[in-house]
């Protein structure tokens, strides 16, 4: 029988016991010296209460130090331990020894104020130090590098150092890897091959960390396979590890919450045995200290499962953005939050130029166009002019302009070069207004492809079944890329009848056809001028030439075609970048990489990030590999400026998901996958099966802190 | 908290007049204030009954107005005339000098005021009145006389007693046998914390020599409460001993023995048939003299 504690550290509250005789000893109150006649019924009364009187006054001091005593000692939470017949059967003597150390992301979650990770170095540094004088050692670190270890040694200090200098990080680690590369280098040395090998894994015993499908890790010999000895050390004690954890977080744009708008999504998962209602989940914009508050809500949890919980958010302005969900903080906190790094379109300025106008609204050239931009959740905000007026408009002011069926630009052309080639878009689309010689001639430079002759598909009154319809859509293109699943059938059932066949491209001004018509015909052709975009519409922005204005789709891509032009569809998520992930980091050029801000808020400098792998990405970017989660911000140098945190470049970094599941092995199903209880035991599991049984002290000691207690209350009364 | 009605009773006030005299006048005044019907209205000259008479009686005795009226001769009777002889023997040992607060008389002063109160009243009445001081040894004694002058030594020697040695009321017992010629009242004044266990037994010698003892059993409230706390230092008030002990801790002995002592006492008092009174120092002195002087006219008649 052996007497363990799970907190030796606290033994210090021992001292506590000594209390009651220090106080004794030296807060003694001086008797006061009174006069008294019947001095004589004292020392009578004194006499025949003394025994009582002593033996109560023992009893009372007994009673207060066993109340301190047994409250220290339940507090370092003794177990008497009674190694059972697995133990009797693993056979004694010297053994090579391996020492696996788990250092995965779900040691971190702690147990009655302590690390796993923490419990399990000292079970390891435990294991090492019963190990005789005649027994080979070695560590394997479980972690984040590969699983390597060095052939057992003699030199305890080294294999003391590994674990001593051990760091638990946030990512998976392959515990059945971690034990194959403990056997291989227990097998690696042909001067011990004699020697039992012996293998000490110190982990949590959760699920995830193990595959149990592929073949048990074996040393060949001359007399076959052998299965080494395993002993695994419960870091948890056959504690029970709940955890809820944030393991997924999305943002997809959602016109239903306004300009902006954004609906975020998360799922949030239990490892915790028993359902959970009510669970607070708290959705915050912004990072660091400027971080606030923006929806607080709450889900129900199912035991071991997962839920997803949708949120609408509308950001106040465009922009990198960072999002962050939390839960309350368990346990296990590097996952109870998850944070998102986006840009959020940024408002356009759009020119919408009416080369047709009408008094009947429909019918006027400009008005589905504008209504499409206009909408109330758009992130446009069109002025509408007619062509005469636009002569007299400044185009700095706009991110955007719309042609829409205008005859002629006349002298603005020069000025609409200049603007696109600045980083300004251009939406044309043509009409009965338009000659395709003529505006080759003076939109020459900005059209994608030269503009050749109208085709007449059919006649609107002739019905549908001779329209053109689109063909070879570019759904990827970011301007098309939210026509997705039945949304792309409201764009391929638009019917054109009436559209401008284009030339092929010059040389020297690329375009790229995004869409085009059933017989080949470009519809929707993109070409890039300088810094600006160009899109070619070739049929109408009304009813006149194509029914897709009247069509779902015409809103949602008069939008988007608006942000791309104006270069506000750059939306960034940081999809599944998982801890231990290379993160690709693109400067602008001219800046310079000063260093990297951590979830915690410490700046990472050059050496730190040299020790995060910081170098040459193969497209010119440089990579990183984080090893915290959380939010990272990126502080660079311009030339010309002094250093700053750059919005954009932030970027977020998830936990490993499998290290939320912190459901546990049943230790009996880890002893058969090594062998049997002939070949494994589980330490420090009160279920472990063929292992040691414990007696939980503790609970006996409070019991015995009460009745101390009681009987001083008694005693004292 | 002073009766009302009583003032001058209450031992909380006459603490506060400094003299003896002044408390004895208070004590005095109150008693005499108290008796509106007073049982000593005769003196030997007070007609009580007629007799028939009957060959040996006084023939001065003969009322001749009743045998004018009724033809018989009729024996006038008196009260019988008793010229009182009272020892009062005050114990003024050093346990007698103790008050268990400072706003109360000391056992001493407490058992003086009685005390001298008494002789007042006896002196009144026409008894005679002595003292007996005890401390360890007699003293002082003044002889009983029944002169109103005589009343000044008593008081003054009362008032000059201070507590000091230790209770042996033995020695007033034998002073009292070896004085008092005749039939005399002997009032005893004392905590009784005599080392001799038996002293009330002594004391009731005096009985078997047609003595009439009262004994006045005075002592503090805190004698016979107990009220410590804390760890104590305990002086004895006699001698040297001390004993250190939790007042906590041995009050429940204390008191169970108190309370035997006080039972064996009265019990012993009774079986010898002494007149038997416990005093607290916080109680008002006509309800300690009021009923003795009820039983003496009961005993008396």
């Amino acid at each position: 029988m052996n007497i363990g504690f799970l907190n030796p550290a606290l033994l210090w509250g021992l001292l506590a016991a000594a209390i009651p005789v220090a106080i004794h000893l030296f807060f003694r109150r001086r008797p006061r010296p009174t006069p008294f006649p019947a001095i004589d019924f004292i020392l009578r009364a004194r006499r025949e209460t003394q025994r009582r009187l002593r033996i109560r006054k023992v009893l009372l001091f007994t009673a207060r130090t066993l109340l301190l005593a047994a409250a220290a000692l339940a507090i370092a939470r003794p177990r008497a331990e009674r190694p059972g017949e697995a133990a009797a059967a693993i056979a004694v003597g010297p053994r090579a020894t391996a020492i696996v150390l788990d250092a995965s992301g779900s040691m971190r979650y702690r147990l009655d104020g302590r690390a796993l990770f923490e419990r399990a170095r000292a079970d390891a540094l435990g294991a090492l130090a019963a190990l005789g004088p005649d027994e080979p050692a070695t560590a394997v670190v479980c972690g984040a590098d590969t699983p390597a270890a060095e052939p057992p040694g003699f030199d305890r200090g080294a294999v003391r150092r590994v674990l001593e200098g051990a760091e638990v990080w946030a990512g998976h680690a392959d515990l059945t890897a971690c034990v194959g590369a403990a056997v291989r280098a227990l097998a690696s040395s042909e001067a011990q091959a004699r020697l039992a090998k012996h293998v000490v894994v110190a982990t949590d015993l959760t699920a995830s960390a193990w595959r149990l499908d592929v073949p048990p890790p074996a040393i060949e010999g001359p007399e076959g396979r052998v299965l080494p000895e395993v002993t695994v050390q419960d870091a948890a004690r056959g504690a029970p590890l709940p955890n809820l954890a944030v393991v997924a977080l999305d943002a997809e744009p959602d016109p239903a919450a306004g300009p902006r708008g954004y609906r975020i999504t998360a799922a949030v998962s239990s490892a915790a045995g028993e359902a959970r209602k009510d669970v607070s989940l708290q959705l915050s914009a912004g990072a660091g200290p400027g971080a606030k508050t923006a929806i607080r809500a709450f889900v129900d949890l199912p035991a071991g499962g997962t839920v997803r919980k949708a949120l609408s958010y509308a950001f106040p302005q465009g922009g990198p953005a960072v999002l962050q969900v939390a839960l309350p903080e368990d346990s296990l906190a590097m996952d109870d939050a998850r944070a998102l790094a986006l840009v959020v379109p940024r408002e356009v300025r759009a020119l919408v130029v009416d080369g047709a106008p009408s008094p009947v609204r429909y019918r006027d050239e400009a008005y589905f166009v504008e209504s499409a931009l206009a909408s109330p959740a758009s992130p446009v905000r069109p002025t509408l002019v007619d062509a005469e007026a636009l002569a007299g408009e400044d185009l700095a002011k706009y991110d955007v302009v719309f042609l829409l069926n205008v005859r002629s630009v006349g002298a603005k052309a020069a000025e609409l070069e200049r603007f696109v080639e600045n980083g300004g878009g251009l939406f044309l689309s043509v009409g009965d207004e338009v000659d395709p010689e003529a505006y080759g001639r003076e939109l020459g430079k900005l059209l994608p492809m030269p503009l050749h002759v109208v085709k007449t598909a059919a006649n609107p009154g002739d019905g549908s079944a001779r329209a053109a319809r689109f063909a070879d859509v570019a759904w990827d293109h970011p301007a098309l890329s939210v026509f997705t699943g039945d949304a792309r059938e409201g764009l391929l059932g638009v019917r054109t009848f009436r559209y401008v066949l284009a030339k092929p491209s010059q040389k020297g001004a690329p375009a790229t056809v995004l869409a085009s018509f059933d017989d080949g015909a470009p519809a929707l052709v993109e070409g890039r001028r300088g810094k600006g975009r160009v899109l070619l519409f070739t049929s109408s922005a009304d009813r006149d030439w194509t029914d897709w204005p009247i069509r779902t789709s015409f809103l949602p891509a008069m939008q988007r075609f608006a942000g791309f032009l104006a270069g506000a569809l750059e939306e960034r998520h940081d999809r599944a970048l998982v801890v231990g992930a290379q993160r690709t980091i693109r400067l602008e050029p001219g800046e310079r990489l000063v260093s990297l801000l951590g979830p915690d808020g410490r700046e990472r400098g050059e050496a730190e990030l040299e020790r995060m792998g910081l170098g040459e990405g193969d497209d010119g970017g440089l990579v990183v590999t984080p090893r915290e989660p959380g939010l990272w911000q990126v502080k660079v140098q311009a030339e010309g400026r002094g250093e700053r945190v750059e919005p954009r470049l932030a970027f977020s970094v998830s936990p490993d998901p499998r290290e939320s599941d912190t459901r546990r092995l049943a230790p009996d199903e880890l002893t058969a996958y090594f062998g049997g209880a002939s070949h494994a035991k589980v330490e420090g599991d009160a279920q472990a099966v063929g292992g040691g049984r414990s007696i939980p002290l503790w609970s006996i000691l409070l019991v015995l802190a009460v009745a101390a207690f009681f009987l001083e209350g008694l005693l004292i009364a | 908290m002073p009766d009302p009605k009583r003032p001058l009773l209450d031992p909380a006030v006459l603490a506060k007049l400094g003299t003896l005299k002044l408390r004895v006048r208070a004590v005095t005044e109150g008693i005499l204030s108290g008796l509106h019907k007073s049982p000593h209205h005769g003196q030997s000259v007070e007609f009580a009954e007629h007799k028939e008479y009957s060959p040996g009686d006084e023939i001065r005795h003969i009322d001749w107005k009743a045998y004018g009226k009724f033809d018989k001769y009729y024996v006038k009777r008196f009260e019988q005339e008793t010229n009182l002889r009272a020892y009062l023997v005050v114990d003024a040992s050093g346990s007698m000098g103790y008050r268990g607060a400072p706003e109360r008389l000391t056992k001493l002063e407490y058992a003086s005021s009685l005390a001298a109160s008494l002789g007042y009243l006896l002196v009144r009445q026409q008894d005679a009145a002595g003292l007996v001081l005890v401390q360890g040894h007699v003293a002082g004694a003044i002889p009983p006389r029944a002169s109103a002058s005589h009343l000044g030594p008593v008081v003054e020697a009362l008032e000059a007693a201070k507590p000091e040695g230790e209770t042996r009321l033995a020695a007033a017992v034998d002073w009292v046998i070896e004085h008092a010629p005749r039939r005399s009242s002997v009032i005893v004044f004392s905590d009784l914390f005599d080392r001799d266990d038996r002293i009330v037994k002594k004391l009731a010698q005096l009985g078997r020599r047609k003595h009439e003892v009262t004994i006045f059993h005075v002592l503090d409230p805190a004698e016979l409460e107990f009220p410590f706390d804390d760890p104590t230092l305990f002086l004895s008030m006699e001698d040297e001993r001390q004993v250190e002990a939790h007042g906590r801790d041995v009050r429940k002995g204390y008191l169970e023995v108190m309370q035997r002592w006080l039972e064996e006492t009265k019990r012993t008092a009774a079986e010898a048939d002494v007149d038997y009174a416990l005093c607290r120092t916080d109680r008002p002195l006509d309800e300690v003299i009021l009923p003795f002087l009820a039983r003496r006219e009961r005993s008396a008649a």
